[in-house]
């Protein structure tokens, strides 16, 4: 595997472990705790990988991320089954990024140097919280000081790229409480960190039980004290909700906001390859025997392109530079600018020559932006057709 | 058949669900004018939103033969009332078309308000009331009670009331021998020239009107040359005949006494308006029936289309509504908020909601209303004097040299011990207290100037609200008076929006313009930036709230998986702005126009 094809593109490979220890009441990603079905599971998705290993022989994989559901808890015998795997049947890049998440309860010594040793070169561990009445408010089954625990033996693994999640506005959350976790949670010194909004998803447990949570305004003070902290602690803001250390960003990640190809393998994963999107059913089952779940199998149409690009992009930092709109759809960005320029002065959006993004108040209200954006510029469309 | 002593004219009183149409239904079941298969439930309501509302909008009336315990049989005929005060006249002239009245009461319930004023209403045109206790079936009837109660509060005999239950079929054999025995049979002149009193109309599309009619004196029958006694308008009969509960019968002839129809393809309803008479041309008669009043729009308001694409659609509704019902009247206008529409004059609210919903239902339009208003008289400093109904046309006030409003003559029947809770509740009104008579021990009318603005909006609710549904309500229109008016425009963003300003008392202005800038806050989402809302009079603003600026709309995670349930977010976001109106840089929901509208009602 060491000649580059003549044709190589770039691609991003996930792979959904849907199991869990335990469900937590906020999530909806496809996932079980069904321990029984593990290993048949294992051996599907390695023929998965077999059958598109085929298919993406012109590809040069450049980043893997394994991601749940929680991977951590399949074990280091399973995941380094599938790393192998990985390797056999696709060309990876020798600099590729592999990404495992990872959870507190089930991070050991023998897991971490079983990644160690497959390639994995970075961490993403889901922390959420430094208070414990929180944590358990949400459903974690890891208290604070554990999670501190797995991020010390991780380092002391050697690795070197770890990424912590945390979340904010949750119920009972008050903004001092929440800069107190992201105070602790900085003196793990990640590299990385992912912070996200509580959203009550209706089909979860916290979403059925639909509890109070801190308001809009107090979530907004929330986020921008968490932005400046963070920022004072060397961390970019490079999307709406991650933030990394000088070249730490997550090059798997970055892939999904700028319109590059991605193969997801697993239920509940999707892909966006050759201009078509795609997933794999929510089905566990139907996934292990084999059949054919792929679902919601859409070619984007060139406009809607367009919006995708504009939606995904106004997500990160950079923005979008009207330069590179127009070469990219050949069309003219004037309607677009127009619209950023009627936003300007708000502090909501600002500009460097053509480059237009989004400021950290801006990204609050992200979706009402964006929508307004998409529409100054295709005020005729019917994005239904 | 048309031997008058065998006929019977009589029509129904009574409240809301007191079970006037389940009665009616039993009448013609007996009567057998309608096979029970054929038989819709209440069949003379025959609009879907009558049905719903349990409300009847307009009149209808029907002929059915009952043969009597006496072994004859007699023509009954059945004209139903509307049951609200917008339509007052419209009941007046029902009952002025009748000899008698069947007064129902629910035997739970008691005496209610609209049954007591239309009771009155009917003892007022000499009318014989006959009382009837429905609902006996049910386990709160308390008949002895209702019965005393009926000869209490309205002071007629009520011992030999049957108790029926319309319900369940029982009894209903001796209300219609108590018709037969007590309801005196019409008198009139057959020889006489023609004299028929028009009490509804209805717009056929193959035959043109249908003008529904009691004859007083003479005869009517295909061929005759009419005329309408108030309109001038003259016409050649084609068909005439008595109304059945499922079609028209038509007859060679129709003569004094009788209750029936006449087609003579009349193009327009506004050409038979109820209340007026109809006469021989040839031979017409020196004196038209008395009670006569052209229906008169009290209430403006504009009518748009929430789709401004659906604006023809809107005007070929009003059209057809029109045919039906003369007391509609439109002409196009445009808002800048709103678009293009139809200013719409009515006889009052529920006339106006009930045209509002009929838009809706029957056409399947979604509107939006602005705020209703009376005909304002403006005496300009030029000497000229405008009438102005629409806000936007109201002139500049340096040009007004006198502003005057409409007011009416209110009188409000209720029992004494509400008299207290009426009282303050006018004088808020700014009524002015005319005096109070007495009817009997217990009943009191009450007559009150009051300005019609006032009038139209919620007070007959209030009323009833304060009176435990005693009262009743009549009004008409009285005169112009000089008034202390100001326009008060709205501003969103320093912008005015002309589909919400209104004209208003100034004493009135502050209160409502700040009611109204409070359910524009509430109903107004919040924007990516700021939006004032203010009232002002002239450039002074009197009242002002704050949409504050939207802080959070953000998906926290947009990987892989995420970025097509964003993408259908965002459609539905979409979708959600298509039911806004852009005005000027604020998204305005349709439903905040609707809550300014319902302002009164809470």
């Amino acid at each position: 595997m060491s000649r580059i094809s003549y044709n190589s593109k770039a691609l991003g490979l996930y792979l959904h472990i849907p199991f869990c220890a335990s469900k937590c009441g906020y999530c909806d990603f496809y996932s079980l705790t069904d321990d029984a079905r593990r290993k048949d599971y294992v051996a599907a998705l390695l023929q998965h990988l077999r059958e598109y290993g085929k298919v993406c022989s012109g590809y040069t994989v450049d980043t893997v991320y394994l991601g749940g559901g929680t991977p951590s808890c399949l074990g280091p015998k399973y995941l380094t089954r599938i790393l192998n795997e990985v390797k056999g049947c696709f060309r990876l890049a020798e600099d590729a990024e592999i990404t495992v998440e990872c959870n507190p309860e089930s991070t050991d010594k023998k897991l971490l140097d079983a990644l160690k040793k497959s390639g994995v070169n970075r961490l993403s561990l889901g922390v959420q919280s430094a208070d414990d009445n929180e944590l358990a408010r949400i459903g974690r089954i890891h208290t604070f000081e554990e999670a501190k625990a797995a991020v010390e033996l991780a380092r002391e693994r050697g690795f070197d790229n770890i990424s912590l999640d945390l979340m904010y506005g949750l119920p009972e959350q008050t903004k001092q409480g929440f800069l107190h976790s992201v105070r602790q949670v900085l003196d793990l010194m990640p590299e990385h960190l992912s912070c996200y909004g509580l959203k009550l998803e209706p089909t979860t447990k916290m979403g059925r039980e639909n509890p109070v949570l801190p308001e809009d305004d107090e979530q907004a003070e929330m986020y921008l004290a968490m932005c400046e902290m963070l920022r004072e602690s060397g961390f970019e803001h490079y999307e709406i909700s991650n933030f990394a250390k000088p070249g730490r960003r997550s090059r798997h990640n970055c892939k999904y906001w700028d319109l590059s190809e991605y193969l997801g393998l697993g239920p509940g994963a999707h892909s966006y390859m050759n201009g078509r999107r795609f997933e794999f059913a929510r089905d566990l089952k139907a996934y292990i025997g084999g059949e054919n779940i792929v679902q919601d199998e859409d070619e984007v149409a060139t406009y809607q392109r367009q919006g995708e690009y504009l939606m995904l992009r106004l997500r990160t930092a950079e923005g979008i530079d009207f330069i590179d709109l127009e070469k990219r759809y050949n069309i003219d960005s004037t309607p677009y600018e127009e619209a950023f320029r009627a936003l300007l002065g708000r502090g909501l959006v600002a500009h460097q020559g053509t480059r237009w993004f989004l400021t950290e108040e801006g990204f609050l209200v992200s979706n009402s932006i964006i929508n307004c954006i998409i529409e100054a510029g295709q005020p005729n469309i019917d994005t239904n057709t | 058949m048309s031997n008058r002593n065998h006929i019977r004219n009589f029509s129904i009183i009574a409240h809301i669900d007191h079970g006037k149409s389940t009665l009616a239904d039993r009448l013609l079941e007996q009567c057998e004018a309608v096979s029970q298969r054929e038989m819709e439930e209440q069949l003379l309501d025959n609009m879907d939103l009558e049905r719903e509302r349990g409300i009847t909008i307009k009149a209808r009336a029907v002929r059915m033969e009952y043969k009597a315990d006496d072994g004859e049989v007699y023509e009954m005929n059945l004209i139903d009332t509307p049951g609200h005060v917008d339509f007052n006249y419209e009941v007046s002239r029902s009952l002025a078309a009748c000899e008698g009245a069947l007064l129902v009461v629910d035997a739970a319930q008691g005496i209610e308000a609209q049954t007591l004023g239309n009771t009155y209403l009917a003892l007022d045109h000499d009318l014989e009331v006959v009382p009837v206790v429905n609902k006996i079936d049910l386990p709160a009837a308390d008949p002895a009670r209702v019965k005393q109660e009926i000869e209490d509060i309205i002071g007629i005999p009520a011992e030999d009331a049957p108790e029926i239950s319309a319900k369940m079929g029982i009894n209903i054999r001796a209300v219609l021998e108590r018709i037969v025995k007590e309801i005196p049979s019409p008198e009139g002149d057959e020889g006489a020239p023609l004299r028929a009193l028009i009490f509804d109309s209805q717009y056929d599309p193959y035959k043109g009107v249908i003008v529904y009619m009691r004859l007083m004196d003479g005869r009517i029958a295909p061929g005759m040359k009419v005329r309408m006694m108030a309109t001038g308008a003259e016409f050649q009969v084609i068909e005439c005949g008595y109304m059945q509960p499922l079609g028209l019968s038509p007859q060679k002839g129709l003569s004094a006494g009788e209750v029936g129809y006449f087609t003579a393809s009349i193009k327009n309803v506004a050409d038979t308006h109820v209340g007026d008479t109809v006469t021989e041309a040839e031979r017409p008669t020196t004196e038209a029936l008395p009670g006569y009043r052209p229906a008169q729009p009290m209430v403006y308001c504009g009518i748009y289309t929430e789709d401004g694409s659906k604006y023809p659609d809107l005007r070929d509704a009003l059209e057809k509504l029109q045919l039906n019902d003369a007391a509609l009247s439109f002409e196009p206008e445009s808002s800048v908020a709103l678009g293009f529409g139809f200013r719409c004059g009515f006889l009052g609210m529920l006339h106006m909601e009930v045209i509002q919903e009929r838009l809706e239902r029957e056409f399947d339009l979604d509107l939006v209303t602005t705020l209703p208003s009376v005909i304002y008289q403006i005496v300009k400093t030029d000497g000229t004097t405008v009438f102005c109904d629409n806000p936007h046309d109201y002139p500049d006030p340096v040009l007004i040299e006198e502003a005057r409003e409409p007011f009416v003559n209110a009188s409000i029947m209720t029992p004494q011990e509400f008299v207290g809770n009426i009282m303050p509740m006018c004088q808020d009104r700014r009524g002015i207290f005319k005096d109070m008579k007495y009817l009997d021990s217990s009943l009191v009318e009450l007559h009150y100037e009051m300005p019609t603005n006032e009038i139209i909006y919620d007070f007959f609710d209030a009323l009833k609200a304060r009176t435990k549904g005693y009262a009743s309500l009549d009004y008409e229109m009285s005169d112009y008076r000089k008034s202390d008016l100001v326009k008060v425009d709205m501003l969103l963003n320093s912008e005015q929006v002309d589909a919400l300003s209104f004209i208003a008392h100034r004493e009135k202005a502050y209160g409502r313009a700040r009611r109204i800038c409070e359910k524009l806050k509430e109903n107004i989402p919040r924007q990516l930036f700021e939006v004032p809302i203010q009232a002002a009079i002239g450039g002074k603003v009197i009242a002002r709230e704050t949409v504050k600026a939207m802080r959070k709309d953000v998906l926290a995670k947009c990987y892989g998986g995420d970025i097509t349930r964003k993408k259908k977010l965002l459609e539905k976001q979409k979708e959600g702005k298509k039911k806004m109106r852009s005005l000027g840089t604020v998204q305005v929901p349709t439903e905040a126009f609707m809550a300014v509208l319902k302002l009164d009602e809470e």
